[in-house]
């Protein structure tokens, strides 16, 4: 057994060197140390080609809840800290002795069950402020401050592996942004436009590169796309996308990832999550929001493997950041600073909770207020991003994340 | 500066204000055109419009609606009735706000109310502000864009539908009344309490989106104890579950009693404390660079010359927040008028903007059709707004709408953008000369390129089409 964190780092919490601490088993972590020597140095030759690995990344905007999502029902401090709100209505899914999931997260807790799934508990970003505006661009730029970095960790990553990208959204999200090649798709209601008047708007783009660029790629993906499928009820949320469709989108996004020569990494996102007031409420924002995402990563399993590729696909769920311990004066939540990632997909290592467990009690919460952070997020996609599609260390530790050579990577996948 | 004035005009009509047939309507003194225009926006257009205290009776009773839902009249659902509940004063609140914009004379200030119901974003994603986010616009921005920021910052502060879109009128001091009260009635019933203490949405959201900015946050200006402390000011300021209409919005009951500490200064106890801190909050420097940062953005470029936004927060502190000034010296600076047009424009400009310069676009929004369902997609303007990715009033976060092209050029966004053009054309364009419209709109503006184009359009309808996806008429 090993830990998520290097113990010779600085930045290690004090918690490591506590012999009483209570810390859930980190099977996944194992032979950190180990693993990285099998990795690629360097990056393969036709890593990026047909039949290559699929990622996908899905966001949760708005700052998802970790302990309504994943709920410590084990820990001795739970049930008095989050009171009402430790009630779901129905028993939460049992995972370990300390971490359970939401009602609501059927499907992913049989993926952890069967081992394609795992959860990260307790983790987060290198932000520890409490903005959902800068903890976004940080979670999507991969600096250590916001606006640090104006391009996104994983359009910086696949600039370094040739891999295609699409974002299911009408625009590029800030963690697609680099010089990489990704393409946008979102449901329309309307029919193409005449193949002759968008060669006549290309001619007259020239002089306007972005919207040029924007065209070119937007008519390529209608040519090529596979046939349109039956969208559902739409509802616009953050930054455009429809969370109403979720599921919609997920379904879409297996179609593109099952193609030979389609991209190998989509990137999904729904907003919702800031619950602020009400959040046991059954029909609910966090409720709603939870059936939603549990429904649209069944979908990628089940799209993926009809397709073949859910062997070969890790998908990771993350938020900008975590909600504070304690119930506020409304029966919600406000900002807090760590909380919960999933990892699923063919590949992934599932099985028991990866956390080194700081506690609830007020003083082992961060600022007295916040479930601490005892992973870094970074760890878990430097992980990802290594094992899965092959990025080197050094170009991870240099370009992806600047700044991280600390961070560790943690091995989440069966090697 | 070697800018002619029929430039002048074509910047000011497109980039200032919201697109023009004719640059006629400008003049020759573009700057006096837009100088006239500052003063509060124009009396919203429209019917069926509620004002605050008429949209507070619709959200008292719909208490009753609730009532009514549990046994629904035959042949509707209780979802439906519960849905039509608000449904008539959003659609009518939607289709004034794009009606008001088609077909005003004065351009550049429902551009500026536009800018600053962004800046104070009250969104309809969240189901409290149902009914109320047309009255925020029409009571809290409207008359107060021309006149002292505070002024705005405490009618926005204040205004039911803040106070409940950033959940303060749930939030109560963990000593007051109020929170006493439902812990003895918890501990009677056997159930926890449904309010007990704080919500710091408001006072984040207040001082890091309306006042000092999240830069503030990063520089220390203000921390996480200034949030909570500031929170705690604000308890008290909610209305009712179910409000009377003529009921204050200051409660009492749900203050935190005792002094509170913000930004290093002492404020008393009660509801005169609200109003102290957000006039300092309004007084203070980094929020004049904030609000400059923000205007310049909208106005001259997604990264705005830095000496421009140097001299409008300059402006704004030695006038104490006077916006009229801030727009004054906006239109006097150099750096404002730049040839190239660098803002892209959003879904809800382009349609507008297309709206006014076709005949009979001032009308699109005014007509029986519904806004917010019915088939037909594109040819309905009010709905090609929301098909573009910009659901009228209904902004993604409490940050409103973004104000750079980015985030609103992926291809996908491009894409929908052509589709709609398509479908607009083909409805307008056999009785449009888009060669002459485009002459007459754009001006001096209109490049060779374009011109090309759209002279050797295989029709009229293809002729429109590529002007409204011009650069030119793309970008402002």
């Amino acid at each position: 057994m090993s830990l998520p964190f290097d113990p010779l780092d600085p930045d290690t919490p004090p918690l490591l060197q506590n012999p009483l601490r209570r810390r859930l088993f980190t099977a996944a972590a194992a032979a950190v140390t180990g693993s990285l020597a099998v990795w690629p140095t360097l990056t393969l030759a036709g890593a990026a080609g047909p039949g290559a690995n699929r990622f996908v990344l899905v966001i949760l905007r708005g700052g998802m809840d970790g302990l309504g999502a994943a709920p410590a029902v084990g820990d001795p401090d739970f049930a008095a800290a989050r009171g009402p709100l430790g009630q779901f209505g129905a028993p939460a899914l049992r995972v370990d002795s300390t971490i359970s999931l939401h009602p609501n997260l059927v499907a992913l807790h049989a993926m952890v069950a069967s081992g394609e799934a795992a959860v990260v508990h307790a983790v987060g970003l290198p932000y520890r402020e409490r903005s959902h505006f800068d903890a976004q661009q940080v979670l999507e730029s991969g600096g250590t401050r916001p606006y640090e970095l104006s391009t996104g960790w994983l359009g910086r990553a696949l600039t370094a592996s040739g891999h295609k990208g699409i974002a299911l959204n009408t625009t590029v999200p800030l963690v697609l942004r680099g010089r990489a090649d990704v393409d946008t798709w979102a449901p329309s209601a309307l029919p193409d436009p005449s193949a002759d008047l968008v060669a006549r708007l290309e001619r007259m783009y020239v002089g306007d590169p972005a919207l040029a660029t924007a065209l070119e790629r937007a008519r390529r993906l209608h040519l090529d796309a596979p046939p349109p499928m039956q969208d559902g009820p739409m509802g616009m949320t953050a930054n455009g996308a429809r969370s109403g469709a979720f599921v919609t989108l997920a379904q879409r996004a297996t179609d593109f990832l099952n193609q030979p020569s389609g991209p190998q990494v989509a990137v999904l996102e729904i907003g919702g999550w800031d619950t602020h007031a009400n959040q046991a409420a059954p029909n609910g924002a966090l409720a709603n929001g939870l059936r939603q995402l549990d429904a649209g990563l069944e979908a990628l399993r089940t799209g993926l493997a009809s397709g073949g590729a859910w062997s070969r696909t890790v998908v990771v769920v993350a938020s900008e950041f975590g909600r504070e311990v304690a119930v506020n004066g409304t029966l919600g939540t406000d900002h807090g600073t760590g909380g919960v990632a999933f990892v699923l997909g063919g590949p992934v290592k599932g099985g028991p909770v990866v956390a080194d467990w700081p506690g609830l009690a007020r003083g082992q919460r961060y600022e007295g207020r916040d479930l601490k952070i005892t992973t870094d997020l970074r760890a878990v996609l430097k992980g990802v991003l290594a094992e899965h599609l092959q990025i080197a260390m050094r170009v991870l530790d240099n370009e992806v994340f600047p700044g991280s050579e600390r961070v560790r990577p943690l091995s989440l996948l069966r090697s | 500066m070697a800018v002619s004035p029929q430039l002048h005009a074509a910047i000011a009509a497109h980039r200032f204000g919201l697109g023009e047939p004719n640059l006629g309507v400008v003049g020759g003194d573009a700057q006096g055109w837009l100088a006239a225009q500052i003063g509060p926006a124009d009396a919203a257009r429209g019917s069926g419009l509620l004002d605050t205290r008429q949209a507070l009776a619709l959200v008292a009773a719909e208490r009753e609606n609730r009532q009514l839902a549990k046994n629904p009249p035959a042949g509707q659902t209780a979802q439906q009735v519960l849905a039509g509940h608000y449904r008539e004063s959003i659609v009518a609140d939607a289709r004034s706000r794009l009606a008001t914009a088609a077909a005003t004379k004065r351009p550049f200030a429902e551009r500026l109310q536009w800018f600053w119901a962004n800046h104070f974003t009250v969104s309809l994603l969240k189901g409290s502000t149902r009914g109320l986010v047309g009255a925020f616009e029409r009571d809290a921005i409207r008359p107060n864009i021309a006149g002292r920021f505070e002024t705005m910052l405490v009618a926005s502060t204040t205004h039911p539908a803040m106070l409940r879109y950033l959940d303060n009128w749930l939030s109560a001091g963990p000593h007051s009344r109020v929170v006493a009260f439902e812990a003895r009635r918890a501990t009677r019933m056997e159930e926890g309490p449904r309010v007990s203490g704080i919500n710091e949405n408001l006072a984040r959201e207040v001082l890091e989106l309306h006042t000092l900015g999240a830069e503030s946050a990063r520089s220390g200006i203000y921390t996480q104890a200034d949030v909570t402390s500031f929170a705690a000011v604000l308890t008290g300021w909610r209305i009712t579950r179910d409000p009377l209409p003529d009921a204050s919005m200051f409660d009492a009951n749900w203050h935190e009693p005792g002094a509170k500490n913000v930004l290093g200064k002492r404020y008393g106890e009660g509801p005169d404390a609200l109003r102290e801190v957000l006039h300092d909050l309004a007084a203070h420097p980094a929020t004049a660079r904030f609000v400059a940062t923000k205007l310049a953005r909208h106005f001259v470029a997604d990264e705005p010359p830095p000496a421009l936004v140097d001299r409008l927060a300059a402006v704004y502190l030695k006038s104490e927040g006077q916006l009229a000034e801030v727009y004054r010296e906006l239109i006097r600076d150099d750096a404002s008028w730049g040839a190239e047009p660098a803002k892209l424009k959003t879904p809800e400009e382009l349609v507008i903007s297309t709206a006014r310069i076709l005949p009979g676009g001032d009308r699109l929004f005014d007509g029986p059709q519904n806004v917010t369902a019915g088939g037909g997609g594109g040819g309905n303007p009010a709905l090609a707004v929301v098909g573009l990715g910009q659901r009228t009033m209904a902004a993604p976060s409490p940050a409103g709408w973004s104000d750079r092209a980015e985030d609103w050029l992926g291809p996908d966004a491009v894409w929908k953008r052509v589709e709609w053009a398509t479908r607009v054309a083909d409805r307008a364009g056999r009785n449009v000369d888009a060669r002459r419209l485009a002459a007459d709109s754009l001006g001096p503006r209109l490049g060779a390129e374009t011109a090309r184009q759209i002279e050797r359009a295989a029709d009229g309808s293809q002729a429109l089409a590529l002007l409204l996806l011009a650069p030119e008429f793309q970008r402002r």
